[in-house]
């Protein structure tokens, strides 16, 4: 720092300076800090608050008196437990759908990006183009066109669960190229000499890919997987167009139905908020050290 | 236990924009079973493209690739029966030295689990890495992943071993005691070996034989002594021996009986010169260790010097000279005995004995006259 090697301001200079510059410099931080968990906590007041607590009290209070002796003061839970039974089943829905949405197009990105760089064949390039261009393609576009393809592969018909297998199938598909990409550039860094070993030590490309890339992949797996679980469980708009069934809304849309018919109990809708994020929440803390090897690597 | 022959062997790369690279120019060898090979070259002189072509990890453009009578050139790497050690060892980092040691085997070989447990385990014993069995390449030294990457090629009981600047990677001390530890394991288990390297100081001390490329061709193929006292070209004489050979561009007076240099003339036997064969642009050579100093400027073939810079070596001195008579531009090196003090601006006389020369086609570079060699009188090499 510029400050600790300025010796014309003397020791005592240096010192009030730096700490000049580190109070500053707090002081900013702690703003920061207020100013992205004040949506956070004001949600999480308003969702221990009773309607009538809600209406007279500023959302940054919590539901505490502090006068005479500090009590509880317009606190409940019942908002957690409405926005809990309310969304219980769209949150069995939401997982059947990502996870194997998640973890498919992970392994196909996988599987993909192998192919893309360890194996040698014409037109990878125009493959690669090809999968570059897919990351860029927008929700909005694909929305009429998904919405037909679906009804000529009518999978819905066959089954009253179908809705759900379509969308999931259209997170598996719109997320193997941003996947690929991922695996391709942590796959570039693999040595090619591993792969060259693994051929003279007779293992053909299925086992190569097995034993040896599919090992070596895990880092990179956890942040394909903590990223596409955050896209795919938070996605609404696909979801919106592809189920039309009560049964099997997915949490984002329960969450949106909860808006409409609780009109005005934001207590629930502050608890169901916080119920739908959860999960994403505890993947990041599960994977998050595989995530920071993935990150640096 | 097979011959490896490589006939007439070619690689030519076709880059992107359709121009094409030969890497490998008509290759031939021919490596005997139990010989040890050396392929030497500078780098980017098309040595590991061989290497790889016979591992079959690159296609071969053309001519034959012949493991005994069987020519191999269309088979995959795993059906070849050739192991191969890498330049960065390309141990398996998730697997064990155990794991990485029985993969091969496993892959390609339908021998019981007890069986490779067992063949692994002796491996790792001939290579004093049988305590490391348990751990993970990257808790491993260099020098233990080296063994590691050779007991993984040691299991697999190939026909032919391939290793790849196995000991680029070491630093001096190691790698000096890994070479004869390499040629000992090399020797124990009599299987037809071929050794890329830069290095020509590993080609000199291991090889039984040495193939020379330069620019995808062959440059000589030979023993290593072979290679150092008759250099078919300017190349070899010049890429074999360290210091390098020195080298004077001269040209050739029939009438004086001489070759003549800015810096000096160089007068010729009748024996030497019908070797030159009335050639006339020459490079005249001479190695380090047989230019003497001292005595007195008292015949053809000794030269008034002055020192320019003492390289001392401890057992040698790498001594600098150049010519008094010239205009200094021209250096060359003369390697003395290390207890023989010179110093540096003294005026000493080098003597360039006649049986020692080399003299070259200047324009062909093939080497027309090389030094006289009675075996007994052979000087050792230098590297």
């Amino acid at each position: 720092m510029a400050t600790e090697t300025s010796d014309e301001s003397g020791l005592t200079g240096t010192v009030s300076d730096l700490s000049l510059n580190r109070v500053a410099l707090y002081g900013a931080l702690l703003a920061f800090v207020g100013l992205y968990l004040s949506p956070l906590y004001s949600g999480l007041t308003t969702s221990f608050k009773t309607q009538q607590a809600f209406t007279q009290t500023s959302p940054l209070q919590p539901p505490i008196e502090l006068l005479p002796v500090p009590h509880l003061e317009g606190f409940t839970i019942d908002p957690w437990l409405t926005a809990g039974s309310e969304l219980a089943f769209s949150m069995i829905n939401s997982f059947a759908m990502v996870i194997p949405a998640t973890v498919l197009s992970a392994l196909l990105g996988s599987l993909t990006a192998y192919g893309l760089t360890k194996v040698d064949w014409r037109g990878q390039a125009f493959l690669l183009a090809l999968f570059l261009a897919a990351v860029f393609i927008p929700y909005q576009a694909v929305l009429v066109p998904l919405r037909q393809f679906w009804s000529i592969v009518d999978i819905s018909s066959l089954h009253e669960r179908g809705e759900l297998v379509e969308l999931t199938i259209t997170h598996i598909a719109y997320g193997i190229p941003i996947c690929t990409i991922l695996f391709r550039s942590y796959y570039q860094t693999l040595d090619d000499e591993l792969i060259e070993a693994a051929r003279l030590d007779g293992a053909s490309l299925a086992r190569i890919y097995r034993k040896i890339v599919l090992p070596l992949s895990l880092p990179m797996f956890a942040v394909t997987l903590i990223y596409q679980f955050t896209q795919v469980w938070n996605d609404f708009l696909f979801a919106l167009v592809l189920l039309s069934n009560r049964a099997n809304y997915v949490v984002t849309l329960e969450l949106n139905a909860l808006q409409g018919s609780m009109a005005t109990d934001y207590g629930v809708q502050m608890a169901g908020a916080f119920i739908a994020a959860l999960p994403t929440i505890l993947v990041y803390i599960m994977f998050g050290e595989q995530f920071a090897k993935g990150q640096t690597l | 236990m097979a011959d490896l022959t490589l006939d007439d062997v070619s690689k030519v790369f076709v880059e992107n924009d359709g121009n094409e690279i030969t890497a490998v120019d008509d290759v031939s060898l021919e490596i005997d079973d139990g010989e040890f090979l050396v392929l030497v070259g500078p780098s980017g002189c098309g040595k590991s493209t061989t290497l790889r072509m016979v591992a079959g990890l690159e296609t071969v453009s053309s001519g034959e690739i012949r493991l005994d009578d069987r020519v191999i050139n269309d088979r995959q790497p795993k059906e070849r029966d050739i192991a191969m050690v890498f330049q960065s060892y390309a141990l398996y980092p998730h697997m064990t030295v155990r794991e990485n040691m029985s993969f091969g085997l496993e892959e390609s070989t339908d021998m019981p689990d007890d069986e490779i447990a067992s063949v692994v385990a002796e491996a790792a014993e001939m290579l004093g890495i049988d305590e490391l069995l348990d751990r993970k390449p990257d808790d491993l030294s260099g020098g233990q992943q080296q063994r590691v990457a050779l007991g993984r090629a040691i299991v697999r009981d190939p026909e032919v071993f391939l290793l790849d600047e196995p000991l680029s990677n070491l630093d001096a001390k190691l790698r000096a005691q890994m070479r004869t530890e390499l040629q000992r394991l090399q020797e124990e288990l009599d299987v037809a070996t071929i050794y890329v390297t830069h290095d020509q100081t590993e080609a000199m001390t291991m090889a039984d034989k040495i193939a020379i490329l330069d620019d995808g061709q062959l440059q000589q193929v030979g023993t290593p002594l072979e290679c150092y006292h008759e250099p078919e070209n300017l190349f070899v004489a010049g890429f074999i021996g360290e210091p390098s050979m020195n080298f004077f561009d001269v040209s050739l007076d029939t009438a004086d009986e001489r070759l003549v240099h800015d810096d000096f003339d160089y007068a010729l036997s009748a024996e030497t010169q019908s070797a030159l064969d009335g050639t006339e642009a020459l490079v005249l050579g001479i190695r380090p260790e047989d230019i003497s100093i001292g005595g007195d400027a008292d015949d053809d073939h000794r030269y008034e010097t002055v020192v320019d810079v003492v390289e001392p070596m401890g057992n040698e001195n790498n001594v600098y000279l150049t010519f008094e008579e010239g205009d200094g531009s021209e250096t060359f090196v003369a390697t003395i005995d290390g207890l023989e003090r010179v110093e540096e601006g003294e005026r000493v006389v080098a003597h360039v004995p006649e049986d020692a020369i080399h003299v070259f086609d200047r324009r062909t570079g093939r080497a027309l006259r090389n030094r006289r060699l009675e075996s007994e009188t052979a000087t050792e090499p230098q590297l």
